[in-house]
C-alpha cells in the first residue's frame, strides 16, 4: 500500500488501524490460549526430537563383500579408495571423506566393515509431504480432465452422455470416498493386476489406484462446477460465436470456455484443497503419504501431539501454497 | 439471396406463443429490408430463423440458393455467410477487439493470423475505432463495442448481414454512429435484413419495408407507401403510436 492510498484509506476509516491492532490481539490471544493449552496437559513435549524426521545424518558403513587382504588403500581430495585381493580376485571400494577402519595388510572377511561416512538424508516425513504433494498433483490434473469431459457430457442433449455423466457425478458424490478407494485397489487393482500378471507385464502399484480413485472423485465435482460454469456464460455469447459459423466444439473451445474456466477457479480452489487432506485417506492403501507416515512415526516415536502439529503444519502448507497460486492464475487471467 | 415460404415457429415453453404464423417473404441481392412492428410480434425470431439460430416448425428458407431448413445442409457453412449483429453486442470480453474480428477468420475461414489482422485492421478503420484494437471490449462505450460486432460480422464476407436491434440497447447519442456505419454498408451494397425501432433509418435507408404483427407479415413496401399511404389499420395504429 502506498503513502497515498493509506492516507485515503485513513481519511475514509479512521479506526482502521484499531481494527489492524484488534485483529492481531485476537491472533496473540488465540495462539496464546493454545500454548496455555499445551502447557497444562500431562505430557512431556520434545520438539527437538522433531527434525530428524525430516532430514538425518545417517552413518554408512562399507563392508567387503569378498575376503581377503587389504592391498591398498589410497587416498584423495579426502576420499578413500580400498582395494581388497584375494587370489585371482580384486575388489576396490570407495569411501567418500570417511573413516577408514583397517590398514594395509589386514586380513579380512567377507561382511567386515572397511571403512564408514556420514550422509544426510531424507526422513520420513518429508517423503510422505513429496508423496502427498505428488497424488495430489497428478490426480488434480487428472481431475480437471475428468470433470471437463464430465461436465460437457453433463450439458449434452445426447441421453447416452448426459444421462452418464449424471450417474457418475451422483454415485462419486453420494458415496464415502474410503468405501472408493477400498473398490479401486482391492476390487479393481486385484483385477487389473491379475489380468496383468497373467500377461507378464509389470503390476501397476497402488499409488495409481490412490491417484485413479481420488481423479474420478474429484472430476465428479469438477463436472458440476465445469456445469455451473458453462451455464453461467450468456447465451448471446453462444449465439454470436455460432453465428460466425463456428462448429460447437469450436465455440466451445475458444469462446465459453476460456470464460467459464476464469470463473469456476475460485471453487475450483477449494476442490483442490480438500482433494489434498483427502489423499490422507490413501494410507489404508499402503501407500505412505503423510498422514501415514506421521502414523508411523509416533507409533514408534511416542510423540504424537509434536508430530500432529507438524503434520497439520505441512498440510497447511500446502493447501495454503496451491490457494496462492489459484489466486495468483485468477488475477493474472482478468481481462486486460 | 434470401427466400422464405410458409414459416411456422411456436414456442411451448414457458407458455404456448405462436411467433410465426405463415411468414414469406424475400430479399434480392443489394438490397435492404427493414422489419418493423410491436414488441412481441416476432420480427427477433423471423431474423433469427434466417441463420437458423432459431429453427421453424415448418416451412422453407433458402440463403443464396442453400435450403436452410434441410438437416443434411451444413449450417456453420451458411452462417459464415451470413453475419449477424446483435441488441447486446455479444463481444467476447475475454479477446481483445482485434482478437473478436480475427477469431472466427481464422477458425472458421482457415486465413493465416497475419491475413485475419490485415482484414481486423481495415475493418476497425473502416468502422471509425481502429485505436481502440488492443483494448478489451469493456472498455469500450456501446456505440464502440456494436460497430466492433459489425466489423466482426463483416471479417467474414458474408453476403447478407442481419441486425437484430442493433441500437436498441444504446444510450441515445450513440446511437447515430452504429447508424451511420449501417448507412455505409448500405449504400456500398450490402444485402441487410434490419430489425429496428429507429425509423428515420427505416425511410431513409431501406429499399423495403416489412411490418409483423402476432407473428405475421401485416404489410410489406416501399418506405414511401409505408410510412405515407399505409393499407391497413393495424400499421396505421402503429405508426399513429410511435410517429
Amino acid at each position: 500500500m502506498g503513502a497515498a492510498a493509506k492516507s485515503a484509506l485513513l481519511k475514509k476509516n479512521p479506526t482502521y488501524f484499531l481494527w489492524v491492532g484488534v485483529f492481531f490481539l485476537i491472533l496473540t490471544l488465540v495462539v496464546g490460549l493454545l500454548y496455555y493449552a499445551t502447557q497444562k496437559i500431562d505430557y512431556v513435549w520434545r520438539w527437538y526430537r522433531i527434525p530428524q524426521y525430516f532430514v538425518f545424518y545417517d552413518d554408512v558403513e562399507i563392508r567387503a563383500e569378498i575376503e581377503g587382504t587389504v592391498k591398498r588403500i589410497t587416498r584423495k581430495n579426502g576420499d578413500a579408495e580400498v582395494t581388497v585381493a584375494d587370489v585371482g580376485e580384486e575388489e576396490s571400494y570407495h569411501v567418500p571423506g570417511g573413516e577408514i577402519r583397517v590398514s594395509e595388510g589386514d586380513f579380512i572377511f567377507s561382511g567386515d566393515v572397511l571403512g564408514s561416512f556420514g550422509k544426510w538424508r531424507v526422513g520420513i516425513l518429508l517423503q510422505g509431504l513429496w508423496l502427498t504433494l505428488k497424488v495430489s498433483f497428478i490426480a488434480i490434473l487428472f481431475g480437471i480432465v475428468i470433470g471437463l469431459f464430465a461436465g460437457l457430457a453433463r450439458i449434452s442433449k445426447n441421453p447416452a452422455l448426459k444421462w452418464s455423466a449424471i450417474s457418475y457425478i451422483e454415485l462419486i458424490r453420494g458415496s464415502p470416498l474410503l468405501v472408493q478407494i477400498f473398490i479401486w485397489y482391492f476390487v479393481l487393482g486385484t483385477l487389473v493386476n491379475t489380468l496383468l500378471r497373467q500377461q507378464g507385464i509389470p503390476l501397476i502399484p497402488p499409488l495409481w489406484f490412490g491417484v485413479a480413485a481420488l481423479a474420478t472423485f474429484t472430476g465428479a465435482y469438477v463436472a458440476e462446477m465445469v456445469r455451473a460454469g458453462i451455464q453461467s456464460i450468456s447465451r448471446g455469447q453462444t449465439e454470436a460465436s455460432r453465428s460466425l459459423g463456428m462448429t460447437y466444439v469450436q465455440s466451445m473451445v475458444h469462446v465459453i470456455l476460456p470464460q467459464a474456466l476464469r470463473r469456476i477457479i475460485p471453487p475450483l480452489a477449494g476442490q483442490f484443497i480438500s482433494l489434498i487432506k483427502d489423499s490422507s485417506l490413501l494410507g489404508i492403501i499402503a501407500i505412505r503419504e503423510l498422514t501415514k507416515a506421521t502414523r508411523e512415526v509416533v507409533t514408534t516415536s511416542l510423540q504424537p501431539f509434536e508430530l500432529w502439529f507438524v503434520c497439520a503444519l505441512l498440510y497447511l502448507v500446502l493447501t495454503f501454497s496451491l490457494s496462492m497460486l489459484l489466486q495468483y492464475v485468477e488475477r493474472r487471467t482478468l481481462y486486460q | 439471396m434470401i427466400e422464405v415460404r410458409n414459416v411456422y415457429k411456436t414456442f411451448l415453453l414457458p407458455y404456448k406463443v405462436r411467433a410465426l404464423v405463415d411468414i414469406s417473404a424475400s430479399v434480392e441481392p443489394g438490397e435492404v429490408v427493414v422489419v418493423i412492428g410491436p414488441s412481441g410480434s416476432g420480427k427477433s425470431t423471423f431474423l433469427r430463423a434466417l441463420n437458423r439460430l432459431e429453427t421453424p416448425d415448418s416451412g422453407h428458407i433458402w440463403i443464396d440458393g442453400i435450403d436452410v431448413m434441410n438437416p443434411k445442409t451444413d449450417i456453420n457453412k451458411v452462417r459464415a455467410e451470413v453475419g449477424m449483429v446483435f441488441q447486446n453486442f455479444n463481444l467476447f470480453p475475454h479477446k481483445t477487439v482485434l482478437e473478436n474480428v480475427t477469431l472466427a477468420q481464422v477458425v472458421v475461414r482457415k486465413r493465416s493470423k497475419k491475413e485475419a489482422k490485415n482484414t481486423a485492421m481495415a475493418l476497425l478503420e473502416k468502422v471509425g475505432i481502429k485505436e481502440k484494437a488492443q483494448v478489451y471490449p469493456d472498455q469500450l462505450s456501446g456505440g464502440q463495442q456494436q460497430r466492433v460486432a459489425i466489423a466482426r460480422a463483416l471479417a467474414m464476407n458474408p453476403k447478407v448481414m442481419l441486425f437484430d436491434e442493433p441500437t436498441s440497447a444504446l444510450d441515445p447519442e450513440m446511437i447515430g454512429e452504429v447508424l451511420d456505419v449501417m448507412k455505409t454498408l448500405a449504400r456500398e451494397g450490402m444485402t441487410m435484413v434490419v430489425v429496428t425501432h429507429e425509423m428515420g433509418f427505416a425511410r431513409e435507408v431501406a429499399d423495403r419495408v416489412i411490418f409483423m404483427d402476432d407473428g405475421a407479415v401485416v404489410e410489406t413496401g416501399t418506405p414511401e407507401h409505408f410510412f405515407k399511404n399505409p393499407i391497413h389499420d393495424r400499421t396505421k395504429l402503429f405508426l399513429s403510436q410511435i410517429l
